[in-house]
């Protein structure tokens, strides 16, 4: 039975959103600086009308909002839900100000783009973009990383008990400590010791690649944002391909499979437990996959000649395909040489590859190693029982963090998800064929979107139709919330006309 | 079988066909007075293969920086819709970026004098060089190995002046948000009171 929510419902969601776009608010003053240090006035003036319309919308919604009860579990996922949306909303304001976005609708998919670590884009003329507008472009998709409800659980929950609910309406479901917030701290801490390593790293790279200093260090913080969001943003429109360089492709590589990791593994890692890292279900699941992928890739790119060397195909194709499996995008070819140059095989092996994803609770999309691993599991643990003695008693066993057996409701969750991801997929390609595009094309452009990934073959692009940018939205919202809390507001919206009293 | 020259149709007929051969682009890309190919950005993505190896002259504005290598270097050209004049500067939406990345002898590089970036419109420069698909000295980069180097139009520095409609939205938008915080505050206040 559908219960109408009551006024104190709809005060709880509305106070908690406020406190999130609150966050977003905040946010922006690291971009309003940068462009004051550029003396990018314009552009000052565009983020202080942004951080003006976040604050306004925030406290407004506090102070109508004024509630003591805590969040239960519909508020929490509907507070998610929805706050990735205002977010969205307000957050694609600098970008619309800028005068690059062809529309708001344009605006707001680069936005939820960058929140959901997707990476797909249809800003124009990038390479002349203010430093302050680079800068939103990569914190939001590092932040989006994090999860904008990790954000404020930091710094503006101040210790709510059903703040829980929120977190794991995000997405995320891995307590690494007892108290959520001292989680969502945990988080940020991984997330800053890599950052000083990553940016220095790249940056270090940048200044012996010829970048000036300061060049060499904005640019090496960006990609390290969005190369641990697995966002795949860069400051340039020939993304990672500018730097011509080994040694920083490299450097992305590791900080994208770290991004892309577990942050249950990573406090593993933290706190001694060194191990993990070649037993947790989900590297195991990686490695296998994107080993295979990788083969299937080089064997078809081999065939086809396009790369004359062994080993310059083999970093072509490793990069594109570590990029695809960790939802990255970032790419040192361009987006139609998936078309062009790799053709079928390679498009289909980095399809598959975008479609699984990396690894749950991080900042990674896709079906996720932990499903796929499972699904794996139950699928031997059946041929194990079809094979032995009619009571032998089969159990099948498999590891993050600790030894989990598998049962039928773990794979049932699994298999749910994962059929719900596939689903979507589908409807991305057939929105994409209806619209007129190539099937491959459809397939590959689709996954992408909805698995959060953001390798590009061409067919988005700033005169796309409408209908298939506002799709794409959805599509990049729904897989990044992993699907639960968008359609528990999709209830609460029912439930507003259809419940009962 | 052979066509009599002599015959008036069949000078006509292959006139028409010069003409249009020319006109259609189907094998031929643009190719300036020497026989070098002057492919865009988009045709040497479109269709690599068909340049692969050829001296192609590729027009486009400098972006970023150069990244001096040893005594090479590398250029990024874009011959997009903002290569002469960019959307700070008031030219209209013109779709993504597009370009080629250019390595060059450093010394093959006369003062560029402006990289395109926010503040600058950058040089626009002519090079004349080899088109790799996937050039095996580069890791797979699709690249031209360049030459020569002429700059065809100086850069600039480009003003970006503050909108004063926006300045007024600006100041307005502070004030609400100021005013939402102060009610906020001030409702919290009010209920901590009630509750002492």
């Amino acid at each position: 039975m559908l219960l109408r929510p009551r006024r104190e419902d709809h005060l709880i969601i509305g106070k908690y959103t406020g406190k999130i776009v609150i966050g977003i608010g905040f946010l922006m003053v690291g971009p309003l600086l940068t462009s004051v240090v550029f003396g990018e006035w314009d552009t000052v003036v565009d983020f202080v009308i942004s951080i003006s319309l976040c604050m306004a919308f925030g406290y407004g919604t506090q102070a109508v909002c004024r509630t003591d009860r805590d969040l239960g579990w519909s508020h929490g996922l509907v507070v998610a839900s929805s706050s990735w949306l205002v977010a969205t909303v307000i957050g694609a304001m600098p970008h619309w100000l800028s005068g690059h976005m062809g529309s708001y609708l344009d605006a707001m998919f680069d936005v939820m783009s960058g929140y959901t670590t997707t990476g797909l884009y249809l800003m124009q003329d990038l390479d002349h973009i203010a430093h302050g507008l680079n800068m939103w472009r990569h914190l939001l998709t590092f932040a989006g990383g994090q999860g904008i409800v990790v954000i404020a659980l930091t710094f503006l929950f101040k210790g709510a008990a059903g703040a829980y609910t929120v977190y794991v309406g995000e997405g995320k479901d891995e307590r690494l400590l007892p108290n959520v917030v001292q989680t969502a701290r945990a988080i940020w801490l991984v997330s800053l010791v890599w950052l000083a390593i990553g940016a220095a790293a790249l940056a270090i790279a940048g200044l012996a690649l010829g970048q000036d200093p300061v060049r060499a260090v904005l640019h090496g913080l960006w990609v390290y944002m969005g190369a641990w969001s697995t966002g795949g943003f860069a400051p340039q429109s020939y993304n990672t391909l500018y730097y011509h360089s080994l040694a920083y492709e490299l450097i992305a590589i590791v900080v994208m499979i770290a991004g892309s990791f577990n942050f249950a593994l990573h406090w593993a890692v933290w706190t001694g437990n060194r191990r993990e890292i070649r037993r947790n279900v989900e590297t195991v699941s990686f490695a296998i996959t994107l080993t295979l992928l990788v083969l299937v890739a080089t064997f078809a790119l081999a065939k086809a000649g396009v790369y004359s060397d062994a080993m310059v195909l083999f970093r072509r194709v490793f990069y594109q395909l570590a990029s695809g499996h960790t939802t990255t995008g970032f790419s040192t070819i361009y987006s139609r040489a998936f078309v062009t140059q790799w053709g079928p095989i390679g498009m289909l092996a980095t399809t598959i590859a975008m479609a699984i994803g990396a690894s749950a609770c991080s900042t990674a999309g896709g079906i996720k190693g932990i499903r796929i691993g499972v699904i794996a599991k139950a699928f031997l643990q059946d041929i194990r029982k079809w094979v032995s003695p009619e009571h032998a008693l089969i159990t099948e066993r498999y590891h993050h963090i600790r030894d989990i057996t598998l049962s039928d409701g773990l794979v049932r969750s699994a298999m749910t998800i994962t059929i719900a991801y596939v689903l979507l997929y589908a409807l991305m390609t057939l929105a994409g064929v209806l619209y007129g595009y190539d099937f491959a094309d459809a397939v590959f452009e689709g996954v992408s979107a909805a698995s959060n990934t953001g390798l590009s073959c061409g067919v988005t692009a700033p005169s796309m139709p409408e209908g298939l940018k506002a799709l794409y939205i959805f599509a990049m919202w729904l897989g990044r919330l992993e699907f639960m809390s968008v359609f528990v507001l999709g209830g609460y919206a029912v439930s507003l006309v259809r419940g009962r009293r | 079988m052979t066509v009599p020259v002599s015959r008036p149709w069949s000078v006509g007929l292959a006139l028409t066909l010069g003409i249009l051969m020319a006109l259609v682009p189907g094998h031929a890309f643009a190719s300036d007075a020497t026989g070098d190919f002057e492919p865009s950005s988009s045709e040497l993505v479109e269709s690599p293969a068909e340049f692969d190896g050829e001296t192609i002259i590729f027009t486009g504005e400098v972006i970023g920086e150069m990244m001096t290598r040893g005594d090479m270097a590398w250029l990024h050209l874009n011959d997009d819709g903002y290569r002469d004049r960019n959307i700070e500067e008031g030219a209209p939406l013109g779709g993504y970026n597009s370009g080629m990345a250019v390595w060059i002898p450093s010394g093959a590089v006369p003062g560029i004098t402006h990289f395109g970036d926010h503040a600058h419109e950058g040089d626009v420069v002519r090079v004349s060089g080899t088109f790799n698909a996937a050039c095996p000295e580069h890791g797979g980069d699709m690249d031209i190995h360049a030459s020569s180097l002429e700059v065809v139009t100086p850069g600039r520095k480009v003003d970006d002046p503050v909108s004063p409609v926006k300045v007024v939205w600006a100041i307005v938008l502070s004030m609400v948000a100021l005013a939402a915080f102060l009610a906020d505050r001030l409702r919290a206040r009010v209920e901590d009171t009630k509750g002492v």
